[in-house]
């Protein structure tokens, strides 16, 4: 069973075990059969560009380059954002109590990508703790959330489903925006620009 | 830019942009001098050296040792390291070679393992398309209880692609903001099958939200092929045990 997962809320730690949900364990699964003309079954590898090398599971690697294309140890480089600042690694989400304070909205959850479930499930009945009683009100909680810590926390959500029971979701943030209309300047007109009606009955004009 | 042809309330239909929006790389990897480093794939050793061709040659895996000190080896300098740059997954035969020919099954299996169904893999055929409309189901879930059902693993953007569907997406987002609700969305003729965006790709139910800000509309088409809910409680003890 995976650690249990512990939140820091309204002054309280509750601790949570987290049971991962997802297809398979709700509908269950497809697996895929591949044989050759005599029944012999067959695996996937990877086949080089030569049209000749064959690769099999654990045959490749990932080697870090230089902008000049030398070969570098990835010890030699530093992590930084889009910005070109550097990054600050995370610790772990189970090496504390997380803080739960930041409810969010729908729109704001909406805005996120769906990637890991898990269902928590507190040691003994916590429906009517002061927790589970905001959840259920309609609250979504939203806190970063690092398994094992490393370069950026992932987002995570606390929410009931309508059945009551408390779910845990980590999240992808997206790069969902408004848009508006910007027309090309063919299409736009100022007032000073609308023809005359004598101009359009012009028929000499043409 | 893919297109999609929606329908609106009544019924007109219309191609607009389909736009992803899943956020590029956060993490960039920098030498001393600031300067971008990139990943390369390198080929770390071929099939012929891997576990299994080696426990073949050795007779065993418990000889594998002994045969390696044996035969002495050198490291094959013209492919060990080389990129992987223009690669293709094949299959193989038990003997390591590319089999042309293959028969492909699907084995459905319920959710403790056992075997529910086996048939010939078929490719599901992709049943969005700029020719073939999207209609308005006319389904509204609100929002609250949306978000309680479903899990949105995915989702896509539509925008327009000229004034004419710039006023046709707006009003949809205006209509599905102000009841507060997102429309389901099904593909096919009859509009009540799980979207197949590509060929072969992963079935999901649609849920069109609508939201605006002044002149701007943002309407997303979340996806989702999951319900929010606890597996089966036996399901549950097994796995946890």
């Amino acid at each position: 069973m995976p650690r249990p997962i512990r939140f820091d809320f309204d002054g309280a730690v509750l601790s949570f075990n987290m049971q991962k949900v997802d297809r398979s364990k709700l509908y269950g699964f497809k697996q895929l059969e591949v044989f050759d003309e005599h029944e012999n079954q067959c695996d996937l590898a990877t086949l080089a560009e030569d049209g000749k090398t064959l690769v099999g599971k654990g045959g490749t690697g990932i080697g870090h380059l230089t902008a000049d294309g030398l070969w570098t140890d990835k010890e030699q480089l530093k992590p930084v954002n889009l910005e070109g600042d550097e990054i600050t690694p995370v610790s772990s989400s189970f090496a504390a109590p997380v803080e739960l304070k930041d409810e969010t909205t729908i729109d704001d959850y909406l805005n996120h990508n769906i990637r890991l479930i898990y269902r928590l499930k507190a040691e003994e009945d916590s429906k009517e703790d002061a927790l589970h009683l905001r959840l259920k009100a309609g609250a979504i909680l939203k806190f970063p959330y690092s398994y094992r810590g490393g370069l950026e926390a992932d987002i995570g959500f606390l929410l009931t489903n309508e059945n009551d029971e408390l779910f845990f979701l980590v999240a992808d943030p997206t790069r969902v925006e408004f848009v508006g209309l910007t027309q090309s300047p063919a299409a736009q007109m100022e007032d000073d620009d609308q023809p005359d009606a004598t101009d359009l009955m012009d028929f000499g004009m043409i | 830019m893919p297109e999609l042809n929606l329908c609106n309330e009544a019924g007109r239909d219309a191609a607009v942009s389909m736009e992803s929006v899943m956020m590029p790389l956060r993490v960039r990897w920098v030498d001393e001098k600031g300067r971008q480093a990139r990943n390369v794939r390198i080929l770390k050793s071929t099939l012929e050296q891997d576990v299994d061709a080696l426990k073949k040659t050795a007779d065993g895996i418990d000889k594998v040792a002994q045969s390696i000190i044996d035969s002495d080896p050198d490291v094959d300098l013209e492919v060990a390291g080389s990129f992987l740059t223009m690669t293709s997954r094949v299959y193989i035969n038990t003997e390591a070679e590319i089999v042309h020919r293959v028969n492909q099954f699907e084995v459905i299996k319920n959710p403790d393992g056992s075997e529910r169904e086996r048939r010939v893999l078929e490719r599901t055929q992709q049943n969005v398309t700029s020719e073939m409309p999207l209609r308005w189901s006319g389904v509204y879930l609100k929002r609250t209880d949306v978000i309680r059902k479903f899990v949105f693993g995915n989702k896509l953007q539509l925008t327009h692609i000229n004034g004419l569907t710039y006023d046709f997406l707006f009003a949809m987002a205006k209509d599905l903001e102000s009841r507060d609700s997102m429309l389901l969305v099904g593909g096919g003729a009859k509009s009540n099958e799980p979207l197949i965006l590509r060929r072969g790709s992963v079935p999901y139910r649609g849920f069109l939200e609508g939201r605006t800000d002044g002149d701007s509309y943002l309407l997303l088409l979340h996806l989702s092929n999951l319900e929010l809910k606890v597996p089966d409680e036996a399901e549950d003890e097994k796995d946890s045990a």
